[in-house]
């Protein structure tokens, strides 16, 4: 009986120590079981860090910063009921996916119906944003990438370059094709085949055998770093020396472990130089993620840091977490220093406009070639 | 040239449907069971030989511990998961497999990570022959030949030992094998043990192909493999082996000439609904 009172007492103590101290809720959801989990880890350590480092500096005006996370296994069927509960039961005042595009393009309706300011921070699905005004992406849409890589091409390898493209076949992988493909015919490159292939895909033997007899100049490969290792791997060891260009989703030091030397001098457009000195939170990013992960970060983690990073600031900004005020903040963002690159604003869909880096594979390690900042081709489509 | 490219190709894959699909067709044919977490076996043979591998240095140690590893999962499997809910109707079982296959690929998350593992060393990943302008990597050939030592070995089991005849009574017919001396239970065993030792030696080839193993690696084989075993004909071992060869070489033309149209992985399902609708028994299979 007295143990049961003492528990009651405590317990009663823990809840009064939790409203004593007011905090900041932010939602956060991301995939932390099934096939999606591994982003998933690395966008929460991500949004943690940056929950810490805020924090540590004292928080936003005076209040500390509380992440309430979510597994949302990457299931738009679990991240409606998660944005449901973030709203009703954790009164969260913003909230951020860590998500992929289908969670996040799900529960950023329930957000914009609840009036919640909401950040997408690497989902690329066009219509996440087209929910309404309360939507934020923190991350480059799929469009101007692709446009961003031919025109790479073009200046690398000429205008009269042949390229065959190798494109996985989910929204990302489309969304980056089509601006490819828009922004080479504008510029005069041949895209002489392009070969689709779905997420799981790790055996890409025939398609080696085909892209051989095409004989392009450039290879242009979309797809995430599971499938683009055995990808190139498959390319170099099917006999095909051309260069090969590669979309942003190649960044990850998985790619060397399981392309090996096959990774080596491949270009990616939209990719993280690690040797990078600025912004100045950039490399203790990297120590600190790589501390606490074991393993070292991903851009998608990166994303994640930068978008719980800017939705503190909005709120520095907005001197409240009233959500509207939040949202108009957000919205009026200017150059803020992303780990990813500089954020120079937000159109009136809540796309961001930020320059695009090119890396290539050295020795093992992305070393930053050159930065495409150029407003006609990378203007975010509204 | 691309053609018969392609066909070489897909036969090596196909030799990796087979060595999967033969112990699901092995099960099916002995216990009417639909043994779907069969692929999380392929997983865990993968995962064996590759966490062996990276940290003794040896291949071949590898695939000796998922040899032993895997046939021994196969036997708990069955002990453990079938064996108590037999007289059960049969999607019974299969919903348990199912459930035990989720349980599988969240446990290979949670004990190895959830990012995948590569080789440190894997030397036959990216070396190749080149033999008149066909490129096939030494993994790809190595996958064709172990499916044929062991099948043909398999084979040679079942047609010419004694304990192999016996096998092949009890699937035929297990109450007139029973009354002629033979021990079903123990069939069951041997069955589950060589099934699923090359269902892991399966995920360890195909995890050198792509040098990574993942958690979710067995997901695509688990489907595709039923696709097989429904292809060839419930139960029926030459059929399947056929339709494994078969869907390998299906793939690889679909990969190059209908991925715009279909996912690679839903070719297969578009070759087998054409077959079934021509031969509802499967290409092999008994009315």
């Amino acid at each position: 009986m007295q143990k049961k009172f003492i528990a009651a007492v405590a317990a009663a103590g823990l809840l009064f120590a939790g409203s004593a101290s007011a905090q900041i809720k932010i939602g956060f959801h991301a995939p932390q079981s099934g096939p999606a989990a591994a982003d998933g880890k690395s966008s929460t350590i991500g949004a943690e860090i940056a929950r810490d480092w805020i924090n540590e500096k004292g928080g936003v005006n005076g209040q500390k910063i509380e992440l309430v996370v979510y597994d949302d296994q990457n299931k738009p069927d679990q991240s409606v009921p998660i944005a449901n509960k973030l709203i009703g039961q954790d009164k969260v005042v913003a909230a951020i996916s860590g998500s992929y595009s289908g969670p996040t393009r799900a529960a950023a309706t329930v957000f914009q119906n609840a009036h919640i300011p909401y950040i997408s921070a690497y989902g690329v699905h066009p219509d996440i944003t087209k929910e309404g005004n309360w939507a934020f992406r923190g991350v480059q849409l799929g469009q101007p990438q692709g446009k961003g890589a031919a025109k790479f091409i073009a200046d690398k390898y000429g205008k009269t370059s042949k390229v065959t493209m190798l494109t996985m076949n989910n929204d990302f992988g489309q969304s980056i094709a089509d601006g490819f493909k828009e922004e080479a015919k504008a510029l005069g490159l041949t895209v002489v085949k392009e070969y689709t292939f779905g997420l799981g895909e790790r055996q890409f033997g025939p398609i080696v055998a085909s892209a051989k007899a095409d004989n392009a100049d450039v290879i242009y490969a979309i797809g995430y770093y599971f499938v683009g290792g055995p990808l190139v791997a498959q390319v170099r060891a099917g006999g095909l020396k051309q260069p090969i260009v590669a979309a942003q989703a190649f960044d990850s030091m998985k790619l060397m472990e399981i392309a090996k030397d096959a990774a080596e001098g491949i270009y990616i457009v939209g990719g993280m130089d690690r040797g990078r000195t600025t912004p100045a939170d950039f490399q203790p990013f990297l120590a600190e993620f790589k501390k606490r992960a074991g393993y070292d970060a991903e851009a998608v983690a990166a994303n994640c840091y930068s978008s719980v990073m800017l939705m503190a600031d909005a709120m520095k900004r907005a001197g409240s977490t009233d959500p509207a005020k939040v949202r108009d903040a957000l919205a009026a963002t200017k150059n803020f220093a992303m780990l990813t690159g500089p954020l120079g604003y937000f159109n009136s869909v809540g796309e961001l406009y930020s320059p695009l880096e090119v890396t290539v594979v050295k020795d093992g390690k992305f070393v930053g070639v050159t930065v495409i900042d150029d407003q006609a081709i990378l203007a975010p489509p509204k | 040239m691309l053609f018969v490219e392609l066909i070489v190709k897909g036969l090596a894959y196909g030799c990796m449907y087979a060595m999967m699909a033969v112990g699901l067709t092995l099960v099916y044919g002995l216990l009417r069971i639909l043994h779907i977490a069969h692929a999380g076996v392929f997983a865990l043979g993968a995962y064996m030989v590759v966490t062996v591998a990276n940290a003794s240095g040896s291949l071949a140690l590898g695939f000796a511990v998922a040899v032993v590893v895997s046939g021994l999962a196969g036997i708990a499997i069955y002990r453990l998961a079938y064996q108590p809910i037999l007289h059960h109707a049969a999607f019974v079982p299969m919903v348990v497999s199912i459930g035990l296959f989720i349980v599988m690929q969240e446990g290979f998350r949670m004990i190895f990570g959830a990012y995948g593992i590569a080789f440190d060393n894997n030397p036959w990943y990216v070396a190749n022959l080149g033999i008149a302008g066909i490129n096939l990597t030494y993994v790809e050939i190595a996958m064709i030949v172990v499916a044929i030592v062991l099948v043909v070995g398999f084979g040679l089991f079942a047609g010419l030992t004694r304990a192999g005849i016996g096998w092949r009574a009890t699937v035929t017919d297990p109450q007139m094998a029973t009354s002629f001396g033979i021990d079903p239970v123990r069939v069951r065993y041997l069955n589950f043990l060589f099934g699923s030792a090359l269902a892991g030696i399966a995920g360890g080839l195909v995890g050198l192909l792509n040098n990574y193993v993942e958690p979710t690696m067995g997901g695509a084989v688990s489907y595709k493999a039923l696709a097989i075993i429904v292809l060839g004909g419930l139960g029926s071992v030459r059929g399947t082996l056929i339709a494994s060869l078969t869907l390998g070489v299906v793939e690889a033309f679909g990969a190059v000439y209908l991925a715009d149209v279909f996912d690679r992985d839903a070719i297969g399902f578009l070759f087998l609904i054409v077959v079934l609708m021509v031969r509802p028994q499967g290409l092999l299979g008994r009315k």
